[in-house]
């Protein structure tokens, strides 16, 4: 039994992870109308930011915070320059651009570092772990549950709380209605699309530390991130956080009961879910 | 009609001049190049484009998960040609059955949900299925792939026909189904059938409120997308002796889109010139450059910003121009010719 408890809670760490992968490609797809496939790169620009901090000696609390603005700057550069462009064309260039825009980094990358992974160090103060009575934890993954259920909150206020957020959401109702009612929406079209980029860039900086740097997991986690917003429903916060949170523990728990099929198994709960609820736990259809 | 007569007037100048243009490339590919593998694969991947197009071109459906399809071409003739036993013929068959039967699934589930939706719930599947075909190890050689899958000389019914040992006489054999794959493509999407794919392309709703059941006809498009594809998987695995994994993997099912847009979409042709391009530059670029991949990545960039109609757009446009200029310098101080 402990095995599994032990699983569920390493299920909520690596779903709080998925949640910030997935939100940001659910709120550009909300808003836009816009399929990212570059949302994956964003993420691997992220774990490899984060690994070249902290090779070069920079403190990993600074680059969690610096890793994030400096790939959302990248992503609204491109927004802004690239992907614009085609917002009014039919979606398979939507996708085609934006897979474009995802193999470059990807090479770009391997150009950089190189085509192997490498592992990134957990910071001094994470290291080891956490034990209650008979209950041992790392202490990193605590952290990132406990991080980014922060971070989760203080995006849920951005998007409910402030004027920015009250025309993300009615931009995802009427984008035309919005720009009528005298709000630039083209600007807050670029800053959700940096916003998305950021958070997956956060996402991997923190899951360098956990799973360590490879040029392919941008590919993998894009497969992922397809799958909790097809879960959880599109355009939704809170779907994104139910998805990612039932993946992330249906891979977790499955790890312990057939490990070779874990991964599998996240696509069979995507099937039996979109049976149930075609569109999706959260989505209006 | 008119709509469509106006989106192809190249189309219409010839009654057909597709497959007669499938034709010459079929001949062209053995004088020009050296390598018999080489002109293989453009044929293969061509069939797989073929396919990926009836659904993006003529459905209006942008399918992820084209490589599910042939992932599932190349198993299944290996499976059947190693373990079972079974002759060459019967064995490409059945894979072509197989990729029908998996696209009608995977349709079933996947065209529940229209435009993006239905674009993830593709890629979603792709994933699925790659992941299955990981965990089965016992059936696909997991990580390995299937290896030694043999490739006797074409026989039917007891009866040699031909050997298929050089590259060049599988070629022989691959050309023969192309030609035969494309002509049945043509036949389909010139009939009602077709049409009414169009129709559901153009717009569904209206499609659907004439009465046609739209569902019925996109999971027709699917299986037969489905066969066209698993059959290039087939053949594929004949190849190269092998079925491996990376066959089934998401970057197959992005490779064949990546094809079918470049070589430009709604034109049968098109699809061969896509697959012809991106096999031949790949096998370029790949021996000058490991990290080509990001100059593909450009290329994507710059279609998708300069090049709507891919490559067959692009010829469109120049033999319109040509067109003009013969014209204008036939009767230089006449009315400017008509376009019909």
């Amino acid at each position: 039994m402990n095995v599994y408890l032990l699983q569920v809670v390493n299920g909520v760490g690596v779903g709080m992870l998925y949640f910030l992968l997935a939100v940001g490609l659910s709120i550009i797809f909300g808003l836009l109308r816009f399929v990212n496939f570059a949302h994956g790169a964003f993420y691997l620009l992220g774990a490899y930011f984060c690994y070249q901090a902290v090779a070069w000696g920079l403190n990993f609390w600074l680059a969690l915070l610096l890793v994030p603005l400096v790939v959302a700057l990248l992503a609204w550069l491109a927004e802004r320059t690239l992907l614009r462009r085609v917002y009014d064309r039919p979606h398979e260039f939507h996708i085609l651009i934006t897979v474009g825009v995802a193999l470059v980094l990807q090479e770009v990358v391997i150009l950089i570092w190189g085509p192997l992974g490498d592992n990134v160090a957990t910071p001094a103060a994470l290291q080891g772990v956490v034990m209650w009575g008979g209950f041992i934890y790392p202490k990193y993954r605590l952290f990132v549950i406990a991080f980014t259920a922060v971070f989760a909150l203080l995006l849920w206020w951005l998007l409910e709380g402030t004027r920015l957020g009250s025309a993300v959401r009615a931009g995802s109702e009427s984008a035309e209605m919005v720009s009528l009612l005298g709000i630039n929406v083209f600007r807050v079209f670029g800053l959700v699309f940096a916003l998305g980029a950021g958070t997956a860039a956060l996402a991997g900086a923190l899951a360098a530390p956990i799973r360590g740097v490879d040029p392919f997991m941008g590919l993998e986690a894009l497969g992922v991130a397809f799958v909790i917003v097809v879960v959880g429903g599109m355009g939704s916060f809170s779907g994104a956080l139910v998805g990612g949170l039932l993946i992330g523990i249906v891979q977790s728990v499955m790890s312990t009961l057939w490990p070779e099929g874990a991964r599998l198994m996240i696509y069979v709960a995507m099937a039996a879910v979109l049976l149930l609820r075609p569109h999706g736990l959260l989505g209006r259809g | 009609m008119n709509a469509s007569r106006r989106a192809y007037p190249l189309a219409n100048l010839f009654a057909n001049p597709g497959w007669w243009l499938a034709l010459a490339v079929v001949l062209i590919l053995p004088l020009t190049l050296n390598s018999g593998t080489l002109a293989t694969e453009v044929l293969v991947y061509a069939l797989a484009v073929l396919g990926c197009n009836l659904l993006l071109g003529y459905t209006g459906l942008l399918s992820f998960g084209q490589g599910i399809f042939f992932g599932m071409g190349s198993y299944t003739l290996g499976i059947l040609m190693t373990r079972a036993g079974l002759g060459l013929p019967l064995s490409v068959l059945l894979a072509l059955v197989a990729g029908a039967l998996t696209a009608a699934l995977v349709g079933w589930f996947a065209i529940r949900q229209r435009g993006t939706y239905f674009v993830m719930l593709t890629l979603a599947f792709a994933q699925m299925f790659y992941f299955l075909a990981y965990s089965l190890p016992d059936w696909t050689g997991g990580d390995n792939g299937l290896l030694n899958i043999p490739r006797p000389p074409l026989s039917l019914f007891g009866m040699t026909l031909m050997p298929l040992d050089s590259p060049w006489r599988f070629y022989t054999l691959v050309a023969v189904c192309f030609l035969v794959v494309f002509w049945l493509l043509q036949r389909v999407t010139a009939s009602v059938f077709g049409r009414t794919l169009l129709a559901i392309r153009e717009n569904e709703t209206r499609a659907s409120a004439v009465g046609y059941d739209t569902r019925r006809f996109k999971l027709a498009a699917f299986a037969l997308s489905g066969a066209v594809t698993g059959l290039a998987g087939a053949f594929h695995a004949l190849m190269t002796g092998i079925a491996p994994l990376s066959n089934i993997e998401y970057h197959t099912s992005e490779m064949i889109l990546v094809m079918t847009v470049i070589g430009g979409t709604g034109n049968l042709f098109a699809s061969v010139l896509g697959a012809a391009f991106y096999v031949l530059m790949s096998d370029w670029l790949s021996t000058l450059w490991p990290r080509w991949l990001l100059l593909l990545g450009l290329l994507l960039i710059g279609v998708s910003l300069f090049m709507h109609k891919g490559l067959w757009g692009l010829l469109q446009r120049g033999w319109t121009a040509l067109r003009r200029g013969r014209a204008a310098a036939a009767a230089p101080e006449g009315a400017p010719e008509g376009e019909r």
